[in-house]
């Protein structure tokens, strides 16, 4: 797989690091041990294996490495590279600042820590939308360059129908994505739920198919009506992602941070999207550490000797507090005899510097 | 388009591009380049105004919107004392007391680091790191790239590794060209290759020695602080004592006039059991937040596959009575039939489910 040679050719170039890295990660040292066979990565073949026995289809949205290790252990099918990074990594109020390289480097961080589920790379706003040459650019770059094992795009009108085609005529598997799509908000005139009068319910189902009709492998349906959903899921032989969609679709999609409730400030809690549960309050966990941290640092009771871990013998500190008088340093040579004896001591009462 | 709020006269920020360089994050120093009265930016009220990615960590209401700040997430979550920006003039003030100093890395995003950590964190003072390749081989490069990560970055001061002599001529250019530099010896990670591997430092007299003179002479070349790694704490607390800029530790013991952690390290972010493993052991694990992200992914897993969630309380969207039966009829008349099924039985399972007899909700294959 092309990722896993991406991977590996990364590892080769340094030599120098070491076999067990904090974020290398970990790596599989027998290829054939019964936990590697256990961890087969997820396929679109899979996903259907999954929609026919009516197996609902977990996605959850990643955008670095650490995010991506999270959804592999947490067994998720599907770990989608959403542009939503543009507003959760990067602090943009849409989806729209941002650009096909940077989405590409947050595909490949996912990429290098999601080894197992079916990694799908978004196609920014802007990448696309042009011309299906533009297109299939874009998701040729997101595979080669980007490591993604799939692409998303936006939308239901003729030209995103048409590019859609294009890309899986280039061998790319594509997911689509109707209802509210975030990158057209300039139309829309805002993150507005769609299919909500008969005209627009029916474009939601009639787009969907003209979407699988494109090859595409699956639809992400985003802020519909339940029943729209469950009519557009009925209708198709794909299997359809909801968001804000109700519980009638093949699968469900989610943000990271939504999800996790990263964010912890009122005002964010306030805007979380309603649809959206917050399995857990991380943003919460997160503010308690660091205030720990920052409450430890100040009274001074981080590091402790615990944490003190690199040390100097009793020699080559007297030999480093004598060379350190001979260049005139007499007090940074007692303060280095006075670490050196609390150290002893294993106390953790630093003078103050 | 409003400009942020980090715009002073002397920096432009124009936020194309973007520049990969992980940042560093000193939360209690106090903001220097970030005035809230500016020349030409025009008097400016002492919190945000409508520029809405960010989100201030004081008690002052923002505006809405759906995810501003979110850059930041990491940025975010350090914890708010004053509503007052951090400069170096509190930094100084800080070493001057003897008050401790503590810094944060903020989230290591791949690409857009610098900016996504600005919008995030509004009071912090905010250093960028530059990067590997970025700063060695020229004065001219080095003093470049500190300019690109001012510019583009919008950060107030940068931070370069390294002692050797090349090292502190670029610092001085840097320092001369206006820029705050935050200097960076003992391990230094960027010279992994050289040193093979992350080999903790001044563990000799010669080592030891060196340290104290690179630090001694980068705040001659006009830093305004050191960044002490992973060397024994009677060197750091030498080089701290000979200093009179501040000295941020890390793996270096207590006696640094301030200690600096990763954000990931300190939270417990990688709870695979073979990354607590390779956690830097100096490092305190104050958290244990990939536990709980873990736990709350697997519940979403579980809820997604029994079909728990979404729940009426999730599916707010509704279509008005009065569209339902005509949108059957719509796709009746499409020949869909199967579809004007599925939406019926979803429509009368919505209701039951507010007359309240839970339904078991089916996917529909």
């Amino acid at each position: 797989m092309m990722r896993q040679a991406f991977r590996h050719l990364a590892r080769r170039r340094l030599s120098n690091v070491p076999e067990w890295t904090v974020y290398g990660g970990p790596r599989p040292q027998d290829a054939s041990s019964p936990s590697a066979a256990a961890a087969r990565r997820v396929t679109v073949t899979t996903l259907r294996g999954k929609h026919r026995r009516g197996e609902p289809i977990t996605v959850v949205t990643a955008y670095d490495y650490p995010s991506a290790v999270h959804v592999d252990s947490a067994g998720i099918d599907v770990c989608l590279v959403g542009d939503s990074a543009a507003m959760v990594v990067h602090g943009h109020d849409t989806t729209l600042p941002i650009s096909l390289d940077v989405m590409l480097e947050h595909c490949r961080a996912v990429a290098r820590g999601a080894t197992r589920p079916l990694l799908v790379g978004d196609l920014p706003f802007g990448c696309y939308e042009s011309s299906s040459t533009q297109a299939v650019d874009s998701a040729v770059r997101v595979l080669k360059e980007g490591g993604m094992d799939a692409i998303k795009l936006e939308g239901g009108a003729p030209s995103r129908i048409t590019a859609a085609k294009a890309i899986v005529e280039a061998g790319i598997a594509v997911m689509g994505h109707v209802g509210l799509t975030p990158q057209a908000i300039s139309v829309l005139g805002g993150f507005r739920p769609q299919g909500k009068t008969v005209d627009s319910a029916v474009k939601v189902v009639e787009t969907a198919l003209a979407l699988q009709e494109a090859g595409c492998f699956s639809v992400v349906l985003e802020c519909v009506p339940a029943p729209v959903a469950a009519a557009a899921t009925s209708a198709l032989q794909i299997p359809t992602i909801g968001i804000g969609a109700g519980p009638f679709c093949s699968g469900q999609v989610l943000v990271y941070h939504d999800l996790l409730g990263m964010m912890q400030h009122p005002h964010h809690a306030k805007v979380t999207p309603k649809f959206c549960k917050q399995f857990g309050n991380v943003g919460h966990v997160i503010n308690k550490a660091l205030s720990e941290y920052k409450q430890e640092v100040e009274t001074r009771t981080f590091p402790g000797p615990s944490h003190t871990p690199y040390k100097i013998t009793a020699t080559d500190v007297d030999g480093f507090a004598n060379a350190l008088q001979k260049m005139g340093l007499n007090e940074a040579a007692d303060a280095a005899a006075a670490a050196a004896e609390n150290a002893e001591k294993g106390g953790n009462s630093p003078e103050s510097s | 388009m409003s400009f942020s709020r980090l715009l002073t006269p002397r920096i432009l920020l124009d936020n194309s591009g973007f520049f990969p360089p992980s940042s560093v994050i000193a939360p209690s120093l106090s903001r220097q380049l970030r005035c809230t009265r500016t020349g030409m930016g025009g008097s400016r009220p002492p919190v945000p105004h409508r520029h809405v990615a960010l989100r201030v960590l004081n008690n002052v209401a923002p505006e809405p919107a759906v995810y501003g700040g979110g850059g930041g997430a990491g940025a975010q979550q350090v914890p708010a004392a004053a509503a007052r920006r951090v400069t170096l003039a509190t930094l100084r003030g800080k070493h001057r007391r003897g008050e401790p100093i503590s810094m944060v890395t903020a989230y290591d995003y791949p690409s857009g680091h610098c900016r996504a950590v600005a919008r995030g964190a509004t009071r912090t003072f905010l250093i960028g790191d530059l990067p590997f390749g970025s700063y060695e081989s020229s004065t001219a490069q080095a003093v470049d790239s500190a300019v690109r990560v001012m510019k583009e970055g919008g950060v107030d001061a940068i931070k370069l590794e390294g002692g050797a002599p090349s090292r502190i001529s670029a610092a001085r250019a840097i320092v001369e060209a206006g820029i705050a530099v935050m200097g960076h010896i003992g391990l230094t990670p960027q010279s992994v290759s050289a040193l093979g591997g992350f080999r903790p430092q001044g563990r000799t007299v010669e080592s030891a020695v060196k340290v104290v003179e690179a630090a001694l002479a980068l705040q001659e070349a006009g830093c305004f602080a050191v960044v002490l790694e992973c060397v024994p704490a009677p060197v750091a607390a030498a080089a701290t004592s000979a200093l009179q800029i501040p000295t941020i530790g890390i793996g270096a013991g207590p006696f640094c006039s301030g200690q600096v952690l990763v954000y990931h390290d300190l939270l417990g972010m990688f709870q695979h059991p073979l990354h607590a493993k390779v956690t830097p052991k100096f490092c305190k694990q104050y958290g244990n937040i990939g536990d709980a992200i873990n736990r709350a992914l697997s519940e979403y897993k579980q809820e997604v596959e029994t079909c728990s969630f979404p729940g009426p309380s999730h599916t707010p969207y509704r279509l008005a009575a009065t569209d339902v039966d005509a949108f059957l009829n719509a796709l009746q008349k499409k020949g869909l039939n199967v579809a004007a099924d599925a939406a019926a039985a979803a429509v009368e399972n919505t209701e039951k489910e507010k007359n309240g007899t839970p339904q078991l909700n089916k996917i529909y294959a």
